[in-house]
């Protein structure tokens, strides 16, 4: 449910400054893993 | 959100638990039949008593891809509507008559498959011909799960009235996109089945329109492949979360990326007939294109769940770059199955993309690489977080308790399911690039050089497949262990809950008329031109046959 802002805040919640980095290298991983195999089998693809 | 905290009422839960016997029946009399496959193709093994391989490769895919998913997704979703939204008596008694419908369905095209009436694949590609009992039995099944919806639509439109101005619950939201985009797509296949294949096979009509009938099939078994997955999507948003210890990442990501993938799901069937003559190439790649945006939803999901690790680790108290990874509870089998099924999604979901990059599919089309895929996607994704969601569901339904014995069998199970599908989805991968064919027999092709390249992966597959077996077996084993011998107990239901603070979901993202509108606007617009060019420009339709695999 959604709350009013008059209750106060917690120490640490999802949006206010948490360190994603972790979160944020693990997604670009996912990304270069797609890549790689995506331009893998595009050159298997021409080599045919 | 309210929701109920104590354990369903026996009436309920008798309902859900009957969706569940039938999907673990499912899972052995279907895996014995992959077995058999994986035997077969080997080149070792023969069939005994002459049985039909293309019976029990029709058997594996009807009963596993279609039977056991749709029992273990409308179970479990009229579960967390019970949990989430509750339901009347009456809505009790029409899930009833769902699952009743379901089963007779599931019955009549069983023992069709099984008596080689109907050896056409869990595809059933006109011209190939079944007996008609298998499609009725087929549309049985779905008429069934359109019960299902409409009683689901109930509940959620019942709990609004009751809660003016609130948003619904976010598991209720999931599973009435899901089931919206179920009904939509069904439509595709139960038109097809009714004035097409029906009248064909008893000989009202002479002849089938081929293309229209595999559109119409694809029109439906893309989404199909998303029907299966936004389930294990709902476990792996709102139910992980929570058995980590943590709490929803956001509540409006998660709706809008289940509204993406409701727009994104349907108008992209193309992309599987890519191959296919008498389809204009511009609406393919309109197509294509469309399947792309699916990549949309897909990432926004994986980084919530990296986000939602993340966070719950910090506040945790572990620290560096991936601390919070290294203490996730690797020992709770909750949390481990569908973790492997994420990961699996990563190699099945860049796979996909490959299938559908257009002119790339000439690489992979027909081969053995796509069985590797979506043994992948399906077979270890979904399934993996559909037993993930069965340690805990189960017992919740039945009054008993996961007892760490039965955790750590479910740890063993899963890893067992890890290894034996690396093992022969890889193959079926890398065997699909060296050329070799899905749905065939074995055959040495006359000696090819080409096909002495594969033997070694087809070895491969057996053994890979062997292992799965295994873990059929102990899965089996456990469910029955957690429907009737496991301690009496209380086993949580787990439901993440918001931030205390979190930020109002943007009420727009509940306005149905505009979501399933803007879909319908979609298929209209990226079917309509080709289907009627199907329909006036098709060569005259086919005959039935049924040989060489038919009946």
């Amino acid at each position: 449910m959604a709350k009013g802002n008059s209750k106060k805040r917690p120490q640490v919640t999802a949006d206010s400054g948490i360190n994603l980095k972790g979160t944020f290298i693990s997604v670009m991983l996912l990304g270069v893993f797609i890549l790689v195999l995506w331009f893998g089998l595009y050159a298997l693809f021409l080599s045919r | 959100m309210m929701l109920k905290n104590n354990s369903f009422s026996k009436k309920e839960s008798r309902l859900y638990m009957s969706f569940m016997h039938v999907t673990f029946a499912a899972l052995l009399v279907g895996g014995l039949m992959g077995l058999l496959q994986v035997l077969s193709r080997s080149g070792k093994f023969q069939l005994p008593f002459g049985i039909n391989y293309y019976t029990i490769l029709t058997v594996h895919g009807v009963i596993l891809g279609l039977v056991l998913t749709t029992f273990f997704i409308i179970g479990f979703q009229f579960s967390l509507m019970g949990k989430t939204v509750g339901i009347s008596d009456q809505q009790r008694k029409w899930g009833w008559v769902s699952f009743w419908t379901m089963l007779v369905g599931t019955i009549t095209a069983a023992i069709t498959i099984l008596v080689g009436e109907a050896n056409v694949l869990y595809t059933f590609y006109a011209p190939l011909r079944a007996h008609a009992a298998f499609y009725i039995g087929l549309a049985l099944v779905i008429v069934g799960s359109w019960i299902a919806v409409f009683v689901n639509f109930r509940q959620l439109y019942v709990w609004k009235k009751a809660n003016p101005g609130q948003k619904s619950p976010l598991l209720s939201f999931m599973v009435v996109i899901n089931m919206a985009m179920w009904f939509i797509a069904s439509l595709g296949v139960a038109s097809s089945v009714l004035i097409q294949f029906i009248p064909w096979s008893l000989g009202y009509a002479a002849t089938i329109n081929v293309l229209l009938s595999r559109t119409l099939f694809w029109y439906f078994g893309h989404p199909l492949v998303y029907f299966w997955l936004l389930p294990a999507y709902m476990a792996w948003y709102a139910i992980i979360p929570k058995i980590i210890g943590g709490k929803l990442f956001s509540d409006s990501l998660a709706r809008l990326s289940f509204i993406l993938l409701l727009m994104f799901s349907i108008p992209v069937g193309f992309h599987h007939q890519l191959t296919e003559p008498g389809i204009d190439p511009t609406w393919k790649f309109i197509q294509v294109a469309l399947t792309f945006m699916v990549v949309i939803p897909t990432l926004m999901t994986a980084f919530s769940i990296f986000a939602t690790f993340e966070i719950t680790g910090r506040r945790k108290g572990h620290k560096g770059l991936f601390g919070w990874f290294r203490h996730l509870p690797w020992k709770d089998v909750r949390f481990l199955a569908p973790f492997i099924g994420m990961v699996a999604f990563i190699p099945g979901g860049a796979g996909g993309i490959v299938n559908a990059s257009h002119q790339m599919n000439t690489l992979i089309h027909n081969t053995i690489w796509v069985t590797g895929h979506f043994h992948l996607t399906a077979a270890t994704t979904v399934i993996l977080t559909f037993f993930g969601i069965a340690y805990w569901l189960v017992p919740h339904l039945t009054g008993r308790r996961l007892t760490p014995k039965l955790n750590k069998l479910g740890i063993i199970q899963t890893i067992i399911w890890t290894v034996g599908m690396t093992i022969m989805s890889t193959a079926m991968h890398i065997q699909g690039l060296l050329g070799g064919p899905r749905r065939s027999d074995f055959s040495n092709y006359a000696g090819g050089e080409q096909v002495s390249t594969w033997i070694s992966y087809q070895m491969a597959q057996a053994i890979g497949g062997t292992i799965l077996f295994i873990g059929i077996i102990l899965m089996v084993y456990i469910f029955i262990q957690l429907a009737f011998f496991a301690p009496r107990g209380v086993q949580e239901y787990p439901i993440a809950e918001e931030e205390i603070d979190a930020d109002p979901t943007p009420k727009i993202l509940e306005n149905w008329y505009l979501w399933i509108g803007i879909t319908i606007a979609l298929i209209l617009f990226a079917y309509t031109i080709p289907v009627i060019d199907i329909i006036k420009h098709s060569p005259p339709g086919s005959l039935p046959f049924d040989w060489p695999i038919g009946r």
